[in-house]
């Protein structure tokens, strides 16, 4: 009993992984993995103070941390409700915590302490895993559901403009709804209704979307959007249904197989109107794109603060949207998020998803110019590794070895994509070269790593940050693809 | 139960609690130091290794340094006194390959690196493993980690032909890549087409 008693007492409090706690700002939004200790949500201290202002130094002795963030002094103690802000003592609805050596405070440090912190404007609402800073006037909406000839239709009326895209995903419909921050007034709402089931808004990866699920299967789904993009009418009805209202032209095919957008900003959805989307879409070849690094693995940074990881996913965006506008293929993402995906997952997203195609993006310090691009395919560490030969022999191939079997597939595809680039004004292009790239090692498909630079602590982002730069270059690398011989419905690998 | 049975037992319980509490301190205390000392164990190796060469003539040892931009490796020459032993040998290379390029190149190594052990096989394979500071103050990205890995491998191959490959670890540890990029889950073989005016 008493053994049983201390090592309850001193057994670690668990930390589990949950969801994002989404940090919208006028530019931009970030993502703070939220942790369940005990029976609370966490959030880790240090970045939440990093995101939302300026930290000037912090002291830890022991159970205490001194934090001077601002013009304000902050003192936490472990295992303590009570936080010192300046001379005021604020109480939260949980202890502060030590995990895995990071401080990690409640949710509800974000709603009630970072107000009287920041010298911005701050909206938020009680429970919510978003937070609204500086100049947003997050929008919102209502639901109302009618019936239809053989199904129901969905109004959401916004309270801005919003484009939609939609995806099928596990037998649900997401309709991502444009960049513009959304605060709900109900995070879900549920239906007693034999076609509706539930319509749930969602932004844990910083897009929001409506996720749509149906009381069955086999439903069909039409989504137009009307009033200059304020009213978005979402009909289920019956395959054998007539609709009430003819569909909208098909716009571009939206990805059938496709990771949520990344955590930084993306160009806006020229789509001013949703596809339907019951129908599965022609059996297009899938690209697999991925954003190097990744969660607290930041990569190379520039002076004025771009880290790796967010131009990666930028661009990584940008090309899948090109890509799925040329209609030619489908696009999954070995990374959704802001996470650290390791090696393995990169390889499994692509290689499960029978990608034909795979381009990993970096960047980092390429010496010379900016803007700079170099190119690289794969190349055993030791090459006297026997070599598995250009195509794919009948037979087990080793999961590390698989990719040596591209390599004149990949050289091919990076002088295409080479050729290419030597078209954008200003840009320097590096010849193609073999690297004993980890992330390419066990692609099952032709693969190529593209490095942006010069990324360094030397120099400024510049031009690797502006939107000009980054949609030439992902139009171009959609224009490789799209042209490629078997691309666009025949590639195989 | 008395009062003084149950204050009894709640001393006893309070020394147990306090005691565990300093041995689980005491335990990371000792875990936390011990790397430090091999760290310092190491370094005195590898100055003992190149404090104290071999007393034949100077050699001219060929050391290829990063060119940024250019993609290549650039050579550059450094007298060294040889050690007597292969492994002491690969660790003179790689101190001169720290104490960094004469010309404007590319730093491979953080001038700090700790050459904290090699092993050599039978095959050629040298297994060098570096103190965690190998890649500080480098700029990250896929041409610098590549270059600074063919910096290593080709600095070594070329000048203690014996070596055919080399295997870094990091911390006694095997680790994926420095930064996210250069696969080192296998040895690698030199790459001479990296060399300015090679193959």
């Amino acid at each position: 009993m008493l053994w049983c008693g201390l090592v309850l007492l001193f057994w670690p409090a668990r930390a589990l992984r949950g969801d994002n706690f989404v940090f919208y700002f006028p530019s931009s939004r970030q993502l703070v993995p939220v942790e369940v200790i005990g029976n609370s949500k966490y959030l880790p201290l240090l970045q939440v103070l990093n995101l939302v202002g300026k930290l000037n130094g912090l002291q830890e002795k022991r159970n205490t941390l001194k934090v001077a963030f601002g013009k304000s002094h902050l003192e936490f103690h472990a295992d303590d409700e009570e936080v010192r802000v300046d001379k005021k003592t604020m109480v939260l609805s949980a202890p502060v915590r030590v995990s895995d050596g990071r401080w990690m405070v409640p949710t509800d440090f974000v709603t009630s302490v970072v107000p009287d912190i920041v010298s911005v404007g701050v909206e938020y609402q009680a429970g919510a895993n978003r937070i609204f800073l500086g100049d947003i006037m997050p929008g919102s909406f209502s639901v109302r559901l009618a019936p239809l000839s053989g199904g129901a239709r969905l109004t959401f009326r916004f309270t801005e403009k919003v484009t939609v895209r939609t995806v099928s995903v596990n037998g649900k419909w997401i309709m991502y709804l444009g960049d513009h921050p959304i605060e709900p007034l109900e995070p879900s709402f549920r239906f007693q209704n034999p076609y509706v089931a539930e319509a749930q808004f969602d932004d844990q990866d910083g897009w929001p979307k409506l996720v749509i699920t149906p009381s069955t299967a086999g439903l069909n789904f039409y989504s137009t959007l009307v009033e200059g993009g304020k009213v978005l009418l979402a009909d289920v009805v019956k395959p054998s249904a007539p609709q009430a209202k003819a569909p909208p032209p098909p716009p571009p095919p939206a990805a059938a197989v496709s990771g949520p957008p990344p955590a930084t900003p993306a160009p806006k959805a020229s789509a001013a109107a949703a596809a339907p989307a019951a129908a599965p879409g022609p059996p297009l070849p899938i690209v697999a794109l991925d954003a190097g690094h990744g969660g607290d693995d930041a990569g190379a940074r520039s002076r004025d603060g771009l880290a790796e990881k967010d131009l990666a996913a930028q661009l990584v965006s940008r090309v899948r949207s090109a890509l799925l506008s040329s209609g030619k293929y489908r696009v999954v993402l070995t990374r959704a998020g802001d996470i650290n995906a390791t090696f393995e997952q990169r390889t499994v997203a692509a290689n499960v998803a029978g990608a034909v195609l795979f381009l990993s993006f970096h960047a980092g310090n390429l010496g010379g110019n900016s803007p700079r691009v170099a190119l690289y395919t794969y190349q055993p560490p030791s090459p006297a590794a026997p070599p598995a030969g250009d195509e794919a022999k009948p037979g087990l191939t080793a999961w590390d070895q698989i990719q040596e079997a591209y390599l004149e597939r990949s050289r091919q595809l990076a002088q295409n994509l080479m050729q290419r680039f030597t078209q954008i004004s200003g840009l320097s292009v590096d010849a193609p070269t073999a690297a004993p790239l980890r992330v390419l090692r066990s692609v099952n498909s032709p693969a190529v790593a593209i490095e942006v630079g010069s990324l360094t602590l030397e120099s400024d982002a510049g031009a690797l940050a502006s939107a000009a730069f980054q949609e030439e270059l992902s139009a171009a690398v959609a224009e490789v693809l799209a042209v490629l011989p078997g691309g666009g419905g025949e590639a195989t690998r | 139960m008395s009062l003084r049975t149950k204050i009894l037992w709640l001393s006893l319980l309070v020394t147990f609690a306090a005691g565990v509490f300093y041995l689980r301190s005491l335990a990371g205390r000792i875990l936390s130091e011990l790397p430090l000392r091999a760290d310092e164990a190491a370094k005195a190796r590898l100055n003992e290794a190149v404090l104290q060469p071999g007393g034949g003539p100077s050699e001219n040892v060929v050391l290829y340094f990063p060119a940024l931009g250019e993609r290549k490796l650039v050579a550059e020459n450094r007298p060294i006194k040889w050690a007597s032993t292969t492994d002491d040998r690969v660790r003179q290379v790689l101190l001169a390959l720290a104490e960094g390029p004469h010309q404007a190149l590319g730093h491979p190594l953080a001038a700090s690196t700790n050459v904290r052990a090699v092993f050599l096989t039978l095959e050629g394979t040298a297994y060098v493993d570096f103190s965690s500071d190998l890649t500080k103050n480098t700029s990250p990205g896929i041409e610098t980690e590549c270059l600074a890995v063919y910096s290593i491998v080709d600095s070594i191959t070329t000048n203690i032909p014996t070596v055919k490959r080399v295997k870094i670890l990091i911390q006694g540890q095997e680790v994926e890549t420095l930064e996210g990029h250069a696969d080192l889950t296998e040895p690698i073989a030199p790459d001479p087409s990296l060399i300015r005016g090679g193959p």
